[in-house]
């Protein structure tokens, strides 16, 4: 039997039928439409699916839409304001830190919670703060820089 | 890679999620905190090796599955084709058919010193707070450093400590800190509440002594005394993402600065089929000045206290050999702590 979950995606009240085996993920992306959060691995291991859940980092892949109810959700399509590439962004594409694309949206809200709570993180804080999110393409240096610099530019 | 059907119930109180546990205890219910083990074995699918299923480990009400599936301390995963996949096979293993998430206790999300000095923390506390507490680092070091190195950021924002320890695996990074801290679980089922120790709470991987019908609701540890400290290192060939290929948490207290040590206890992660209770270092150091020759028969005695098996992680007689050389380290670092700031 679907449940109704109310939920506000980028900043929109949404009010949804799951199945209460349907992850956040799959409403984001299928139900929603929502289709920049990616689906990696699907075990919490890759961090793809990384979405803001009430400001905090978390896999889409292993919440239960259901918990979400209530909930407050930033996804990648958030952060763009009036069409235009937010600093953190606009970062990622100055410093060559996009390479096939795949984990950018998740390491874009991962990097966004870094510094919503540490604004002038340092190269250590930085590569921990990623360290759940994996990209196979860049050796992870140019995403560094990318977040330094967004850091630096907002300081 | 779609999960397979369950229904999702949401309790608001703990009684409420026992009283669901109980009534349909005979369809596959298990309960849902953090989701990053569950959900994970859900899609692999992995649940027996998360059922309880031997003898002592009350498996059902009514003991049924005991019968059919034993966990043997000396081949704590079990051969292809033996009892685990007796287990796969048994209807009563397959997918639950109802998760309890826990997510509205918010009852149970709270860190607090309580006015004799001890610590309490909720069983739904995430693991990512547990290391931004200042008072967990300063008096209760050894789980900060448990917390702190457990999975990856994101696992950590959602998993919960209550999560990480019901679980019962060998390695679990916030149970190996828990035992050498003293700390003591309450269990809550719809009969009331007991307490268990924490190094008597697993009993084989993935195997524990909650009931099905209990939830743990908080975990306990005792105030710190003066002159003590305690830490706990994650050896793992990577720094995130990683299961421990041995864990070692030391607490140790003096009777005064650079004087004998009053008490001491050193649990061990990876090196058995549950998290250990390194007893013979207590009977080593009680009474001794830690010195390093003495440090050194503690950290051998905590070596032989391992019952580590071979595995992709690690040989046996490596962990062995690293239980000793991470003991002897982390009680020197907790010596000279306590030296500095007594």
């Amino acid at each position: 039997m679907k449940k109704i979950v109310s939920l506000t995606v980028n900043g929109i009240a949404h009010e949804v039928a799951v199945e209460p085996r349907r992850t956040l993920l799959e409403l984001l992306r299928e139900d929603l439409g929502l289709t920049g959060t990616k689906k990696g691995c699907g075990i919490g291991d890759c961090g793809a699916c990384t979405v803001l859940l009430d400001g905090v980092a978390t896999f889409s892949c292993l919440t239960l839409a259901i918990q979400a109810d209530g909930g407050t959700v930033e996804t990648a399509e958030g952060l763009a304001e009036t069409g235009k590439l937010n600093r953190l962004q606009q970062a990622f594409v100055d410093h060559g830190a996009i390479q096939c694309g795949f984990c950018t949206p998740g390491m874009l809200m991962t990097a966004t919670e870094l510094l919503r709570s540490t604004p002038q993180p340092d190269e250590h804080d930085i590569r921990m703060a990623i360290s759940g999110n994996l990209c196979r393409c860049t050796g992870y240096q140019k995403i560094v820089e990318a977040i330094q610099a967004a850091a630096k530019e907002s300081s | 890679m779609i999960l397979p059907r369950f229904d999702v119930l949401v309790p608001e109180t703990v009684d409420q999620a026992c009283a669901m546990l109980v009534e349909h205890a005979d369809e596959g219910v298990r309960l849902l905190a953090g989701g990053t083990d569950l959900l994970v074995d859900l899609r692999r699918p992995i649940i027996p090796y998360h059922v309880p299923r031997c003898d002592g480990c009350t498996t059902h009400p009514e003991g049924k599955v005991a019968s059919t599936v034993r966990c043997e301390p000396s081949d704590p995963l079990m051969p292809a084709g033996g009892p685990l996949r007796a287990a796969l096979e048994d209807p009563r293993h397959a997918a639950p058919k109802y998760l309890v998430s826990l997510h509205k206790l918010n009852q149970l999300k709270s860190i607090q010193v309580l006015g004799d000095g001890s610590l309490k923390v909720g069983a739904l506390t995430t693991i990512a707070a547990i290391p931004r507490s200042p008072e967990i680092r300063r008096s209760w070091t050894a789980l900060a450093d448990g917390a702190a190195n457990l999975g990856s950021p994101l696992v950590r924002n959602r998993g919960t400590l209550g999560g990480n320890i019901a679980n019962a695996r060998p390695a679990a990074d916030t149970a190996v800190p828990a035992i050498a801290l003293d700390g003591t679980l309450t269990l809550q089922g719809p009969s009331g509440t007991r307490t268990v120790a924490a190094e008597d709470f697993a009993r084989g991987p993935g195997l524990s002594v909650m009931k099905p019908d209990e939830v743990l609701t908080e975990v306990h540890f005792p105030p710190p005394l003066p002159h003590a400290g305690s830490a706990y290192y994650k050896l793992a060939n990577r720094k995130a993402l990683e299961i421990s290929t041995v864990g070692v948490a030391v607490w140790l207290a003096l009777e005064k600065p650079g004087g004998p040590v009053k008490d001491v206890r050193v649990a061990l992660g990876a090196v058995g089929p549950t998290p250990i209770l390194a007893e013979s270092v207590g009977e080593v150091l009680a009474g001794k000045t830690p010195d390093e020759k003495v440090l050194g028969k503690a950290a051998m005695a905590a070596a032989g206290d391992a019952r580590p098996i071979d595995d992709h992680r690690g040989a046996a007689w490596y962990r062995v050999q690293m239980v000793e050389l991470l003991t002897l380290r982390l009680l020197k670092t907790v010596v000279e702590r306590i030296a500095s700031h007594p």
